[in-house]
């Protein structure tokens, strides 16, 4: 087991400084790139007042035992009737995500718009390293690290008796990837932060539907038990009275 | 809302800045955070930043936010010069914003040309619907010019779409309050303490409304909803007290006669009156007399 490699300086010259300048450089284009393209959006009408029915809906089944029973049976029907309640939901009108994504041509325009700026620029610098820098031991971090990290910090090098605490040039491009966030949240502002892992999250929470949780609020609504608390106050008031005069 | 602790800080922070102790930047900061309105304050120490070209360029990009907080502080003011300056600045720094095109149709309404403020907001209206700023501004003008009805019929439509929207439900409450409208107004009061369940303020507004429509029923819910409010604020406020007595004195002339079979809580208003004698003995000594010759004339003073 080779126990002192000694790396090159040219290394770091050549290929660890110039690695992560170019990461910088790239994230700092994309995000201008991106600024560029994005088309601002007008949030969709039945959508916004869908969110704020469900806010009220819920709001009224947290809070219900805080009003008179008639004023809630009033509100339930108002809600969830099966002619225009507002949480209800006719069957089979409930839209497809899928569907509803390909027949709006906006929608599929700006996921494409966005996967764009992410992916062209991650392939073509992958591609890059891959060409330039392949097999290059680039740097050593002063701890040592179970074998676990070798697939972490030695993509790239299929040796196994190279100590984990080198890193290869390509698993050095990865860090980058991940890591430039919080330097970015400095360079471009707090918000402006291009957070590819916080992109992929979106991208999978994609198809989110609203309707469904329409259906989950008026179904929570329709078991509620009206139980008026405030004749219990009443009492308690009497308490917090006796105490004050005492 | 802003809480007991917060408005002290804001309080000591002022106190320091009035006496030329510094910090005027943070008191501004602290006071555009807590949306509280403090114009002439916010006029003199802002403008003194905003005219001090060292200060002003220390602040960075924040420097706009200021001017903006400024504008609207001196509108407040009707130093509406002052504020035209403010605006013509962000103006140059933004060409094209919406923002500042929002000032400018304040600027409008402060001037008191309600058809060219009107006309602005609804070209912004129209490019985007949900920009509820600008909603409420239309509000707010239909209800400098006097028009009720008009702004009863945007505060619908506002509410239509943002039903969650708290602050427009109060809006509401208080305008219906204001044409005697209580139906109305009861509902809108329902629908805050759902919104916020522990904020005594509405229970107490929802008993006023309640005691107000009258009926038996509507007084022995307002007795309850005053007793929740009694509750909620430890029997700190006198209005719910007194609007106990009251309820209870009407709701006995209403039930003169009939069996009394809904007495669940008998002590409630010799509790309450017992509370408000000591808390006037404590606070005004001097007019306790009045209270008791009130008190005696609901003949609830046991």
């Amino acid at each position: 087991m080779a126990e002192d490699l000694v790396l090159d300086t040219a290394i770091r010259d050549w290929v660890l400084i110039p690695l992560s300048v170019v990461m910088v450089l790239i994230g700092v284009l994309r995000y201008f790139v991106s600024k560029l393209m994005r088309s601002a959006q007008i949030p969709d009408a039945k959508l916004v007042k869908e969110g704020q029915v469900i806010v009220r809906a819920r709001n009224l089944r947290a809070a219900a035992n805080f009003i008179p029973p008639k004023s809630f049976r009033a509100r339930r029907l108002y809600y969830s009737n099966e002619e225009n309640g507002l949480l209800y939901v006719p069957k089979g009108q409930a839209p497809n995500a899928q569907a509803q994504m390909f027949s709006d041509p906006n929608m599929a325009m700006d996921m494409m718009k966005k996967n764009l700026s992410m992916i062209i620029p991650q392939t073509l610098t992958f591609a890059w390293v891959n060409f330039f820098f392949s097999g290059f031991v680039a740097a050593k971090i002063p701890f040592p690290l179970t074998q676990r990290f070798r697939a972490m910090l030695q993509n790239g090098i299929d040796l196994s008796t190279v100590d984990v605490s080198y890193v290869s040039s390509r698993s050095w491009y990865f860090l980058n990837l991940f890591g430039l966030r919080g330097l970015f949240s400095i360079i471009l502002g707090e918000e402006n932060a291009t957070d590819d892992t916080q992109r992929m999250m979106q991208m999978t929470g994609f198809g989110f539907d609203p309707t469904k949780s329409l259906g989950a609020e008026k179904d929570g609504l329709d078991i509620v038990q009206h139980d008026w608390t405030m004749p219990k106050f009443e009492r308690r008031a009497e308490a917090v009275l006796r105490k004050l005069v005492r | 809302m802003v809480t007991k602790s917060e408005e002290e800080q804001l309080n000591r922070l002022e106190a320091q800045v009035d006496n030329a102790g510094g910090g005027a930047w943070e008191y501004l900061c602290l006071v555009r955070k807590l949306k509280v309105r403090r114009p002439d304050k916010v006029l003199k120490h802002g403008l003194a930043i905003l005219n001090d070209s060292k200060k002003r360029s220390a602040l960075g990009t924040e420097e706009w936010t200021l001017c903006e907080q400024v504008a609207v502080a001196a509108m407040d003011c009707q130093s509406l010069d002052v504020a035209k300056d403010c605006i013509k600045v962000l103006r140059k720094r933004f060409p094209d914003s919406k923002r500042v095109g929002r000032l400018e149709g304040m600027l409008l309404e402060a001037k008191g040309l309600w058809a060219e403020a009107e006309k602005a907001y609804s070209s912004f209206l129209e490019d985007n619907p949900f920009d509820q700023v600008i909603h409420k501004r239309r509000v707010a003008l239909a209800k400098a010019q006097g028009n009720i009805t008009t702004a009863i019929e945007c505060l619908n439509k506002y509410l239509d779409t943002f039903m969650a929207d708290h602050d427009a439900w109060r809006e509401l409450a208080e305008i219906y309050v204001s044409l005697q409208m209580y139906k109305q107004a009861a509902f809108c009061y329902e629908e805050l303490i759902l919104s916020q369940p522990t904020n005594p303020l509405h229970h107490l507004a929802y008993a006023d409304v309640l005691y107000t429509i009258g009926g038996l029923e509507n007084l022995q819910a307002a007795k309850k909803y005053y007793a929740s409010t009694i509750n909620l604020t430890g029997g700190k406020n006198r209005r719910a007290l007194f609007g106990v007595c009251l309820c209870t004195s009407a709701i006995g002339q209403l039930s003169k006669g009939r069996n009394k079979e809904d007495k669940d809580s008998p002590e409630l208003q010799s509790l309450a009156v017992a509370a408000l004698e000591k808390d006037y003995k404590q606070r005004a000594p001097g007019k306790l007399p009045l209270l008791t010759s009130a008190l005696k004339s609901l003949r609830v003073s046991s």
